[in-house]
């Protein structure tokens, strides 16, 4: 691996996509975001309310995961070295970029679950095509 | 968060109770231990918070609402059909609960806001962190204060005010 | 560095937002705060604006405008959340508080008291929060979060301060917007793993130079492309239009006008940032596989800039938004759907204008994002003091639909006349902005055909179609609504004089920007040149040189 001089997300990155070695995690993680999204997108399809939220959900959360194999998932040297020594970190950026993500998404889930409740309280059903719209 | 808190007192084991009687206590200090050392740890404001909220939501499920109201926190949730903080409610009078969440969730949002802006006064960038290396702490000996813990407590009582709120709103109906 | 000129919009509105929440129990307080706050956004947007646009510039006397930057915690670029403040975020800044602070004078006599004490006043500033944290970022996931912050209090706008029949076209709005953000998450994964950084500015530099930085950039243009489609679906452009008039009709009046002048706008700036001035420069290269494929097959990519590819899906857009836009708001009966789907149309002709400027040569290119820029600020100022006419007929009257209006003319003859100045300020009457605005799409198109650009007629077409369409629906929402003998609710309506009295004075801003017009055109032409002058922001940023 070329990565000596300073460890940059750019180095990181084609390290991982380049190296066949390190393709295998990626390989697995390409088919499981597949399945995720897939699953996220038929709930989401589908005319219950609930359901919908929860494919909602999912899809946030495929998205997640998309970006931490972005990020690459072999080791790196770090950014900024504590006092000298280091091992092999993973690229630090998706996880801070990840973390928000989860934060908002947190809060957008909670409210489509309020929305749903909402919804049933206000027309007796979660069916959507039942709630009448104008 | 996602089981539904009932009253459901009668029908938990009495397994359930003496884990949740043990259990509690250690997920609280678990969450206190993330707070503090979620600056430059695994951690933070945000999971410390859920995590808390979780010890809540375990002791609504196996004892119930009544008992957390009445014997925890001397209060009652008077029920209602609506979410208040979503307004559009018949009520005019927020149960004195959820006000205290909700006051909860102000002070945090202050706090972590307050944290940016005396950045700011000291003539750094917004939201600027710094640290203090405090040596000689009896017990301790060597103590590190990062101002970075301001921002952390903020997003930890936004956290648990905002899911308080709802776990108790959303619990009551 | 730290010139807090920069970011003291955004701690204004943030700390509006949270003394608002922390007066509820003191409603009139509550509203003094709000109002309060929303003065002294102004004062903090415009003291940005002054320092970036330099009066002489507006007067045409001279000096030169500044591009300012802001490191958040004072990590440098590209580690560290840049703000940048140049033209163009100044101009769209401006614009917001245009609408905002009629919008929230009216919503302080408008909106319900007891929905306004709960939480309406900061939702409304962490709106806000978010539309001028995404004018002023210089980092595409912080852009994220900031159409997050803007977009979480406008669920909660839609879904609970809307009257109860509109739940469903709420929860609409909000599953489509979490999908867009899902999506719009993964367009920027993709984006830092291809070109390693998530800083504009950076961005920017490496695509130009993308051969030193070992960047293929044809997986940029696809994810760019996802990122334009989450941009349109904000911005309401076909085919991404249908959750606007249902969410427009959900929401109560001044939300909607704030939704339509503003949250739209921040998709429009968005896309004009994107493609103008990140993907600027960029140029497919011809190593991709399916590049070469496409090649053998006669439609070939290689070589082709950003822009050249993007112009054609941009032009189709925007006649797709023009007609649709204007057919369905001719064929309506309500004057809230009449104005939803106007917007679709107006911010069809906005994209137009793009579309000629992404094509066109250098010279076109201005002109067009010019007439973009001041085809925005109309149909903002415009559209949002129709909302709010709107919202004031429904308190006198009691409803919008044309069935149970007519003669509001004699009745209400100020609200009338404020429906007709906007009216016409969409239509494009002289001396009002919107006949400037009109002027100078019709007028990049016709410098598009003297370059020789083959869509351009078809442009130029189109969009007196699109003019006819407005005058149309706005024609006959006047005759229907106002116009006439007067209606039995319309006889029995009684008159919100303040509400009329902010309408009135909002609506007049058409007639005096119209009037005082060189420094918005000046105003503008800054934007422009900020849009496509890359080398400026990527060297205010300046961003470290890593990789």
């Amino acid at each position: 691996m070329s990565a000596v001089t300073v460890g940059t997300p750019t180095i990181l990155l084609a390290s991982t996509s380049a190296g066949s070695e390190a393709g295998q995690p990626q390989v697995v993680l390409a088919i499981v975001l597949g399945l995720l999204f897939a699953l996220g997108t038929f709930l989401v399809l589908r005319k219950d309310v609930v359901r919908v939220v929860w494919g909602v959900t999912i899809i946030s959360q495929a998205a997640n995961v998309y970006l931490v194999t972005m990020g690459g998932l072999r080791g790196a040297v770090p950014i900024i070295s504590h006092g000298g020594a280091h091992g092999e970190v993973t690229d630090p950026l998706v996880q801070a970029l990840v973390l928000t993500a989860i934060v908002i998404g947190f809060g957008t889930t909670a409210f489509a679950l309020v929305l749903t409740y909402r919804v049933y309280e206000e027309h007796g059903t979660i069916d959507l095509t039942e709630v009448s719209g104008r | 968060m996602s089981s539904e808190p009932r009253p459901t007192d009668g029908d938990t084991t009495v397994i359930a109770r003496t884990i949740t009687r043990v259990v509690v206590p250690i997920i609280m200090l678990v969450a206190i231990a993330l707070l503090l050392q979620g600056h430059n740890l695994p951690g933070g404001g945000f999971i410390a918070g859920v995590l808390t909220v979780t010890g809540f939501a375990l002791i609504y499920v196996i004892y119930g609402l009544r008992y957390v109201e009445q014997e925890l926190l001397h209060r009652t949730v008077v029920p209602r059909s609506l979410p208040i903080s979503e307004g559009a409610a018949e009520t005019d009078v927020d149960p004195p609960i959820i006000k205290e969440f909700g006051e909860i969730f102000t002070v945090g949002l202050a706090l972590a806001a307050a944290s940016g802006i005396v950045a700011m006064a000291l003539g750094f960038p917004f939201l600027s962190q710094g640290v203090w290396f405090l040596a000689g702490v009896p017990l301790y000996g060597h103590m590190e204060v990062a101002s970075a813990l301001a921002f952390d407590l903020g997003v930890y009582l936004v956290v648990v005010g905002g899911l308080l709120t709802i776990l108790a709103v959303v619990g009551a109906e | 560095m730290s010139e807090h000129v920069v970011v003291a919009p955004l701690v204004v509105a943030l700390v509006t937002a949270i003394l608002t929440l922390g007066t509820r129990r003191y409603p009139r307080g509550q509203r003094a705060v709000s109002l309060l706050g929303i003065g002294a956004y102004a004062v903090a947007v415009l003291a940005l604006a002054s320092r970036v646009v330099p009066l002489g510039v507006l007067t045409g006397s001279g000096g030169t405008t500044e591009t300012l930057t802001y490191q958040v915690s004072n990590w440098p670029a590209p580690f560290g959340i840049s703000l940048v403040a140049d033209a163009l975020s100044a101009f769209m800044l401006v614009l917001a508080v245009a609408v905002v602070v009629p919008a929230l004078v009216f919503s302080a006599l408008y909106v319900e008291e007891f929905a306004q004490r709960v939480s309406y006043h900061s939702l409304f500033h962490f709106m806000l929060a978010g539309v001028t944290g995404a004018f002023l970022t210089g980092d595409i996931f912080n852009l994220f979060v900031w159409f997050e912050v803007m977009l979480m209090p406008s669920y909660v706008l839609v879904v609970f301060y809307g009257r109860a029949e509109h739940t469903r076209a709420a929860l609409q709005y909000t599953v489509l917007n979490l999908l867009g953000s899902a999506v719009m998450l993964v367009a920027i994964g993709g984006i830092y793993a291809t070109v390693g950084t998530l800083n504009m500015a950076d961005i920017a530099r490496r695509l130009a130079h993308a051969g030193e930085f070992g960047i293929d950039p044809a997986p940029v243009l696809g994810l760019g492309a996802i990122l334009f489609a989450v941009f349109a679906l904000k911005a309401g452009i076909v085919p991404f239009q249908f959750w606007v008039p249902a969410a427009y009709r959900a929401a109560p009046a001044p939300i909607a006008a704030v939704m339509a002048g503003v949250t739209k706008k921040v998709g429009i700036y968005a896309i004009i940032r994107l493609l103008f001035t990140v993907f600027g420069t960029a140029t497919v290269g011809g190593g991709l596989a399916p590049a070469r494929i496409a090649e053998g097959l006669g439609f070939g990519m290689a070589g082709k800039s950003f822009l050249g590819l993007f112009g054609p899906v941009l032009f189709l857009m925007a006649i797709g938004s023009i007609l649709l836009g204007g057919l369905g708001a001719v064929s309506r009966n309500d004057l809230d759907d009449i104005l939803a789907y106007s917007s679709i149309g107006q911010v069809g002709f906005i994209v137009l204008a793009l579309a000629l400027a992404a094509t066109g040569p250098q010279a076109v290119r201005t002109a067009g994002l010019i007439a973009a820029l001041v085809y925005s600020l109309n149909h903002a100022i415009a559209k949002s003091a129709l909302f709010l006419i709107s919202g004031t007929v429904y308190e006198a009257v009691g409803s919008i639909r044309f069935d149970a209006l007519g003669g509001l003319s004699t009745r209400r003859p100020i609200l009338a006349s404020s429906f007709f100045l906007g009216g016409i300020a969409l239509v494009g009457i002289p001396p009002l902005t919107g006949f400037f605005g009109k002027l100078l799409v019709f007028d990049t198109a016709g410098k598009a055909i003297v370059a020789g650009e083959p869509f351009a007629g078809v442009a130029l077409i189109v969009a007196l179609a699109g003019a006819v369409l407005t005058i149309a629906y706005v024609s006959r929402a006047w005759n229907r609504a106002f116009w006439g003998s007067p209606s039995d609710p319309v006889t029995r309506s009684y008159q919100p004089t303040a509400l009329v009295a902010v309408v009135a004075a909002f609506v007049l801003l058409v007639a005096v920007l119209g009037i005082g017009f060189d420094p918005v055109y000046r105003a503008a032409e800054a934007a422009a040149h900020a849009a496509t002058d890359r080398t400026e922001y990527v060297e205010a940023v300046a961003p470290e040189v890593i990789g």
